[in-house]
């Protein structure tokens, strides 16, 4: 599960003024300030910012090194440093949930985290989904079903959808056309894609009982 | 002129025609073609790159040194600009430029108006250095809501000519008189007298209104310019006209155009929003290429989402007085006058359904005006006018059905003439249980359950606008066996390129992974843009002919390989080539192709058919479409949910039925959304939005969908040699109407309203007092 501790873009506008934050955060993970190119005056140990500082994590399957400043965003961090564009910005505010990303298992709006906070953990975008390029049993059935137009929303739904997929994988009965409905509540989509998409989660989750 | 015999109609009625085909054009696939690819639920070709996160879009371009912009808004919704101080923007790390763009003593006419723009080698920095540019102003007075601003108490928005923005493809209602204030009218439309209609009538008078809804694409509005030289401009865009955008900027920097490159790879989503290089209310494509020539560097310029819900265009609003009369089932006046705004733009007409759907009523007026107010600019959203329009008129011809007495379809049956529509409304009822349906509802509703059921049916009406010579198409055979088709049109999510693959598979009867699709480019041939839903019935005519003419031409190579005449060579379905005893395997055919391809170029002639009804009496097809839905209301709440919708639709010759059923479906939940729950919300009082945002407004969502049963009826119009017609736009025509007429039926009460929210719901019941209206 989530570190609750850790900062988020939401908890942190909540806590303090902002002014403050951009001056100095303090990371929760501990032993990785040692390794940041930061030149910033008076820090403590364990702070960073605000020029860019080392982070490093797993982003599908392999560890990344990438100098963020402390108010870039996971999803900025993922698609202006790592070229990781298939997580798609849209509200940006936690809203639509385009950004998904699973965060330790754990789907994530990656617009509403600090790309700090995933120091350490383990991050699937869905250019993660495919195991060496094999399209998952989900992604094919979202293509067969045509459970995308514009495509924008497609990556959000998949990791809402494949999340769901995995926290059921045990049960070894098909889904509920509920339980999709409820797994993508949050996604939106402007092309209308809900009915295919519904459609495709179902068939997936039939060739998996 | 040779005639050709063709077959046209649909369902069982088909008959045929002689129709005068332009030269070089093929055969129409009319009412008797068998075709084997075109027409098949065939997933479309991108799919996997779209799941994958591969594709990559505008806003997922980065160049090597590219820089970040980002614009710095008004505020205010009116006010003059005294000063723009840029210093400080000019001090932050990493920003490379701070431009104005409006300069001292220019008007800003909305809240959201582009006043001054910043680069910088990071998004954040960017986003920093425009909240640090400080601009002072001398505020005015203004006005945003409706109904003051066309009084003459109100402030003047415009102070001088107001220039009309034409969308491409949208065929406008037009500016029909001078400006009185802010009020400017439209063309009327008009037949007969209502006057004399109105006489010994049963007549029903009420005043609608609708709201403004904004486009919401996913993909904001922005674009990446690199210069390649001093003449020459690269640019990815996020568009749905890859082609006005090159011109746009051609004719901005002085470039001819053939020097201004656009790429539009993957586009997500537009609704009508995404024409030219910029946006309706922000010069964003201007200023990225401006920015990008001063810094020598690539500039990325997208919106964000607050940006996009204030500067990208929007549905105008409107208040429609609608008077209907009838005598028996027959309507012998109608009436709709209306006020709407375009915000600081045009464009706020209610559409033709009022006018042209149900034509045996002898006596209509239809007069609209746009009303200027100090808000971001309307543009062309899916079906402009129509969803609002329809809206008003088709819940009115309702409550006129209740005062005659008469079941609602019964009365559009005997008032409509478009064959297809009659045969939809014949169908659709049978199919959707009607008067079983509606039964139940009464009894629900005289029973004053808390829970009430109702039905509603409302009517679609849109033009076959394919359009001439605006796409040109090349079709090359390959030496390695494949067919290459190349056109520079852009998928605006439809799955355009799939159906260009399908008509090529169909001409050459390969199999569909050997024929590649180029698009997305200006370098490919031009193209129309994705507006009037022309698309498909623009390019695929014209992909037809280059494929044609390709297969011609490579005929006659095959009959020199075999020593033949071109007319005695046969075409085996698995691609086996025969004359004379003697054959050739295509694969072989290809190898011996002299050079790299046989190609041929193509276009498509203008639209030479209008079966089986013209629009609006117009050289062109009439798209009918009907739809039923079903409402479930909770009196005691208010809420109202769509629990089922059946969406019947003509889109001529369809050309994927996987596809073309996703657009049906993205119609319905469009038209459910702006039925039930979207709204721009303004303050008045300082003439901003209040909700510019994805979470206070409210588009639907998965659980918000009804179940949505979408029936395709082909209908082969001889209009163009595939047969395609637009479905984009005719698919969400009727949504809102439908769910409306089902709220009355539920309740026995109009919501005159959109969006049909509780406390609206609760006031036509009279449980709570009537909420403020647009006035």
């Amino acid at each position: 599960m989530a570190d609750r501790s850790a900062l988020t873009r939401r908890g942190l506008f909540r806590g303090i003024g902002s002014a403050t934050v951009v001056a100095s955060c303090t990371r929760t993970h501990p032993g990785t300030a040692t390794n940041t190119p930061s030149t910033d005056a008076a820090l403590s140990p364990g702070e960073i910012g605000p020029s860019p500082s080392r982070l490093s994590f797993e982003l599908n399957g392999k560890a990344v090194q990438v100098d963020v400043e402390p108010r870039t965003t996971l999803l900025d961090a993922l698609r202006v440093d790592l070229d990781t564009t298939g997580t798609k910005k849209v509200c940006d505010r936690g809203a639509c949930s385009a950004c998904t990303v699973l965060v330790d298992g754990v789907q994530r709006n990656s617009c509403m985290m600090l790309a700090h906070d995933v120091e350490g953990r383990t991050v699937t975008t869905v250019e993660g989904l495919a195991d060496d390029g094999h399209l998952t049993v989900l992604q094919r059935k979202f293509v067969e079903h045509d459970a995308l137009q514009c495509g924008f929303c497609t990556s959000g739904m998949l990791m809402s959808c494949s999340a769901l997929l995995q926290r059921t994988a045990g049960r070894g009965s098909a889904l509920s056309k509920e339980e999709v409905q409820d797994a993508i509540k949050g996604n939106l989509c402007r092309c209308g894609t809900y009915p295919h998409v519904i459609a495709a989660v179902l068939d997936a989750s039939k060739e998996r009982a | 002129m040779a005639k050709t015999e063709i077959k046209v109609g649909f369902g069982d009625q088909v008959k045929a025609v002689s129709v005068e085909l332009p030269k070089g054009e093929a055969k129409p696939w009319d009412a008797d073609a068998q075709l084997e690819v075109v027409g098949k639920p065939i997933p479309r070709r991108d799919g996997a790159l779209k799941v994958s996160g591969r594709a990559k879009y505008t806003y997922d371009v980065n160049l090597p040194g590219m820089l970040y912009a980002a614009v710095v808004r008004s505020p205010l919704p009116a006010a003059k600009v005294v000063s723009v101080d840029t210093s400080a923007a000019e001090k932050i790390a990493g920003v490379k430029a701070v431009v104005q763009v409006a300069e001292k003593g220019d008007a800003v006419l909305f809240a959201g108006q582009d006043v001054a723009a910043v680069v910088a080698e990071r998004p954040e920095q960017a986003w920093q250095a425009a909240r640090a540019v400080k601009v002072e102003y001398e505020q005015r007075r203004f006005v945003t809501r409706l109904a003051f601003a066309a009084t003459p108490d109100a402030p003047l928005v415009h102070r001088g000519a107001v220039e009309e923005r034409r969308t491409e493809g949208h065929v406008t209602e037009g500016g029909g008189g001078d400006a009185q204030g802010n009020k400017r009218p439209l063309r009327p439309m008009k037949k007969g007298d209502v006057s004399k209609g109105l006489k010994g009538a049963t007549v029903h008078e009420a005043v609608y209104e609708t709201q403004v809804q904004t486009h919401s694409a996913l993909e904001t509005h922005g674009i990446v310019a690199r210069w390649d030289d001093d003449e020459h401009l690269t640019v990815w865009a996020s568009t749905q006209s890859i082609f006005s955008v090159r011109d746009e900027l051609a004719e901005v920097f002085d470039l001819k155009p053939t020097n201004v490159r656009v790429h539009t790879d993957y586009l997500g989503g537009g609704f009508g929003a995404k024409f030219g290089a910029s946006a309706p209310g922000s010069r964003l494509g201007t200023i990225a290429a401006r920015l990008a020539k001063q810094t020598g560097a690539p500039v990325k310029l997208m919106c964000d989402r607050h940006e996009e819900q204030v500067c990208t265009g929007n549905r105008p609003d409107s208040i429609q007085t609608v008077k209907v009369a009838g005598k028996g089932t027959a309507l012998t006046a109608i009436e709709v006058q209306s006020i709407g705004t375009a915000g600081i733009g045009t464009g706020a007409g209610v559409g033709r359904n009022a006018f042209a759907v149900y034509t045996k009523c002898p006596n209509i007026l239809v007069d609209s005006s746009d009303v200027f107010t100090n808000a971001g600019p309307g543009t062309a959203m899916r079906a402009p006018g129509h969803p609002q329009g329809a809206f008003a008129f088709e819940l009115a011809l309702d409550e006129l059905a209740t005062k005659l007495g008469v079941d609602p379809i019964e009365l559009r049956l005997a008032n409509d003439e478009h064959p297809v529509r009659l045969w939809q409304f014949e169908e659709g009822a049978k199919r959707f249980d009607w008067k079983a349906k509606r039964a139940e509802s009464k009894r629900l509703r005289e029973g004053k359950a808390r829970i009430r059921r109702g039905c509603g049916v409302a009517a679609s009406i849109w033009g076959d606008f394919g359009r001439p010579k605006a796409a040109v198409v090349t079709c090359s055979v390959l030496r390695d066996g494949s067919v290459e088709i190349r056109n520079g049109v852009q998928d605006i999510g439809t799955g355009i390129p799939t159906v260009l693959a399908q008509i090529g598979a169909e001409v050459f009867t390969r199999p569909l992974d050997t024929i590649i699709v180029r698009y997305g480019d200006s370098e490919l041939g031009s193209s129309v843009g994705s507006g009037g839903s022309q698309t498909t019935s623009s390019v695929t005519p014209a992909v037809r002919n280059a494929c044609e003419d390709a297969k011609e031409k490579f005929i006659e190579h095959v009959a020199e390989l075999l020593g033949a005449k071109p007319a005695d060579v046969s075409w085996a379905n698995d691609g086996t080539l025969s004359a004379g005893g003697a054959s050739i395997t295509f694969a072989q055919a290809c190898k011996k192709i002299p050079g790299e391809s046989i190609t041929a170029t193509a276009d498509r002639p203008a639209t030479y058919g209008n079966h089986p009804m013209p629009f609006l009496g117009a050289p062109m097809p009439q798209i009918a479409g009907v739809q039923f839905a079903e409402v479930e209301v909770d009196t005691w709440t208010g809420v109202v949910r769509a629990k089922h919708v059946l969406a019947m639709h003509d889109c001529g010759r369809v050309m994927n039925r996987l596809t073309c059923t996703s657009q049906v479906n993205g119609g319905v939940i469009l038209g459910t959304s702006y039925a039930l729950m979207e709204q721009r919300v303004m303050d008045h009082d300082v003439g901003r939005m209040l909700n510019p945002n994805l979470e206070s407004y409210k588009i639907c969502g998965a659980a918000d969908t009804p179940e949505i049963e979408v029936v395709l009826t082909d209908v082969y119009t001889g209009a163009n040699n595939t047969g395609a017609a637009g479905i984009g736009e005719p698919s969400t025509i009727p949504t809102a109407a439908a769910l409306a007429c089902a709220v009355f039926d539920a309740l026995g009460e109009p919501v005159r309203r959109l969006p049909m929210t509780p406390s609206r719901v609760l006031a036509a019941l009279g449980a709570v007092p009537a909420p403020k209206g647009l006035g």
